[in-house]
Parts: C-alpha cells; structure tokens; sequence
C-alpha cells in the first residue's frame, strides 16, 4: 500500500465504512509510514474537533414569532382536492369541455344557407328565402338552416327550422310538425334525438 | 407506519395548527444550529430559520409522506442557506481585507459571534478556530460537513437532502476533512494543536 491509498483508507475509516483486510493493510502501512502516521493523527483530530463544536440553540421565543409570522392558510381549493382524488373523471371532464367547446363553436361557424328535404324540386331559393310557392307540394320533410322559410303550398312531412324564421301563408298547409331552433343547446338535443332515431331503426 | 413529525406534518397540512408549532419545536434548533454555522451569523440565522419553516407551512400540500420529513425540512433550510451565501457573495466580498485595518476582514465587522466569558476563554478559543475554519470552507463542502458532523447524519440522508449520489458526498467529506485539517494545522501551527 502506498501513501495515497493509505489516506484514502483513513477517510474511509473515518467514515466508518473500513472493514476486515483493508484495516489491518492500514495498521500495517501506519506502523511503517511516520508520515502517515502524523497524518492520520491529525485527520483523527480534525474530526474530533468537528464532533465537539457545540450545539447552539435557537433564540427564545422564536416558535412565538415564527407562528405569528404565518399567513392565514389559503382554503385548499377543494375542486383540486376533487381532481387530485379522481383522475379519471377529471379526464373525462376535460375531454367533455373540449369537445363541447369544438362542438359549439363549429355550430357557430355554420352560417351559410343549408337546405335539406327528400323533395326539393318545387322549392325556390332566392337568397337566404327558401320559398315553397303556392300550388306546390314537397313530399316529405323541409330543413332549413340559416335561413328563411316561406310556404305557400304545401308540405307532407315536418318543417325544421333552424337558427332561422319561418313564414307560413295562409294557403300553407303542413302535414308534419313545425320546429324552429335557435339555440346551440336546443340544436344539440335535437341532433342527438335524431341520431338516436338513427340508432333505433 | 409514520414517523411522528411526518404525522404532524399531515395534521398541520389539514389545518392544526398545534401540530405545526410541535414541528417547529422539533426543528427549530436543527435548522438554526444549521443556518448559524453556514452563515456565521445569528440574525441571519433566525432569518433562515423564519423562512424555512414559513416554506414548510405554505408548501404542506408539496410534502410527499414517502421521504422522511427531516429530509425534506433539512433540504429548505439548507438550500436557503446557499442562496443567501451565493448572494452574499455576489455582493460584497467579505473575504477582502480591508486595507488599512490590521489583518481585518469583513467576518470581524459582521454582527458578533456568542459573546463567550473570559472565563471559558481557553476552551473557547479552539472552538472559535474551528468555527472559523469551518467558514472558510468552500461552499460545496461546507453544508455537507455541518451535515455530517454538527448534525450527525448519514452519509444516505445528506445524498438525499441534497440530491446527490452518495459517491458525491463521500468526495466531498473526504476533501473537506483534509481542507479543515490543513487549515486548523497551518493556522495555529504555535499551539501544537494536534499535540495530543
């Protein structure tokens, strides 16, 4: 063993982590080497003196003062409780709003004239008006959106209108059910009515 | 199974305040025994001492049961010590003698040490000595030997107060040990302070 190994072994017992050979390979090196000898001593005493700093105590009264310093705790947020506890249903929470969001901002951004029905020859569309004329029949349903709908003849199925007006002549005769919508969540729900009767046939 | 101060921990994070104040009992000493030798200074001390536990309050919510509340506590209180060491250095040298004051440096005019009695002044005098090589002690191994030797913790605890591999922290006691022990040889050399 040489010297430089010989002080790495004594900051190693130091530590306490020197054990079986490698303690007897440093006695061995320490009976031969006055040098390190000196230098163990003087490492032993380093530690000893650090061991024998003495503890100082904190000022008095400063638990008084350290719990008068603290703020009022801020009410834990409960939703963050909530969430913190389910992550799951906060997941699908966030998912719901962000559909939500895309869903009603698509609705939105529909704003051109859409007109729908099983029999669309006899409608007349001047601008925004979509005009059933008098003398004429639509057979089936007549959907209008963003638009304007004026009957004058006559339709065989339901009239929707939506985000629209409707006008109905007194000639006019529907034989189906008359719906205006013009609420994003009145639109929704009439979607969702359709889709399930979409589902259940 | 909880240690106690990692149950009071949970008591005062659901609002007990009682149990917040047995947990600065329990620490107060430590961390300002901890502050006091990394920053020589009292009023600081208690400063650091303040601020941590006001951290330990406002962060309740950020203590993860799992560590030992020691550690964590320990981990604030050291790493405000740093900071203040880091700033201190970046504003005002204390180290730079002053030129015309007889070998006085800016340790002398910071506010005094414990006012020990002549009495105790044979025994006092090795102590200061040590405390003030302590202080010179670079300060990447100066909080790891408070750690070790003023605070008696293991070579484990201090790698994960300060989040570095326990290798890390060996070096650093090794290097610090001999730092301190070339220093306390060559400053009193006149005393024969390692004369046993």
């Amino acid at each position: 063993m040489n010297c430089k190994e010989a002080i790495l072994f004594m900051h190693e017992y130091l530590d306490g982590d020197l054990r079986g050979f490698a303690l007897v390979q440093l006695n061995e090196h320490l009976q031969k080497c006055p040098g390190c000898r000196n230098h163990f001593r003087q490492l032993e005493n380093t530690d000893a003196f650090l061991q024998s700093v003495s503890k100082v105590a904190a000022p008095e009264g400063l638990t008084a003062r350290i719990m008068q310093s603290l703020p009022k705790r801020p009410k834990r947020k409960s939703w963050m409780q909530w969430v913190r506890r389910h992550p799951a249903a906060s997941v699908a929470a966030v998912f719901f709003f962000i559909m939500m969001g895309s869903f009603l901002s698509l609705w939105n951004e529909e704003t051109e004239l859409v007109v729908k029905g099983t029999d669309l020859e006899k409608v007349v569309i001047h601008g925004n008006k979509v005009i059933v004329p008098a003398g004429h029949t639509v057979e089936g349903d007549l959907l209008v959106e963003n638009g304007e709908a004026q009957v004058f003849g006559d339709v065989k199925g339901d009239l929707v209108v939506i985000d629209g007006s409707y006008n109905l002549a007194s000639t006019a005769r529907i034989s189906g059910k008359i719906t205006a919508i013009n609420q994003a969540l009145d639109w929704l729900w009439y979607k969702i009515g359709q889709w399930f009767a979409v589902v259940s046939r | 199974m909880d240690f106690f101060d990692t149950r009071l921990a949970k008591l005062a994070r659901n609002g007990d305040l009682r149990a917040f104040a047995e947990l600065v009992d329990l620490y107060k000493d430590k961390i300002y025994q901890l502050a006091y030798r990394m920053l020589g200074n009292p009023h600081e001390a208690e400063d650091v001492v303040q601020e941590t536990f006001l951290r330990v309050y406002t962060h309740l919510e950020r203590y993860d049961e799992t560590q030992k509340f020691s550690t964590w506590i320990y981990r604030i209180g050291t790493n405000l010590c740093i900071d203040r060491l880091r700033r201190r250095r970046a504003s005002y040298s204390l180290d730079a003698e002053i030129t015309d004051g007889d070998g006085l440096d800016g340790y002398d005019l910071l506010p005094s040490k414990e006012q020990t009695p002549e009495a105790h002044l044979i025994l006092s005098e090795t102590q200061e000595r040590v405390r003030r090589a302590i202080d010179t002690l670079p300060e990447k191994y100066k909080s790891i030997v408070i750690l070790r030797y003023l605070h008696d913790l293991s070579l484990q605890e201090i790698s994960d107060i300060l989040r570095m591999p326990v290798t890390t922290i060996k070096t650093r006691v090794h290097r610090g040990r001999e730092y301190l022990r070339k220093k306390l040889q060559t400053e009193m050399p006149f005393h024969n302070f390692f004369e046993t």
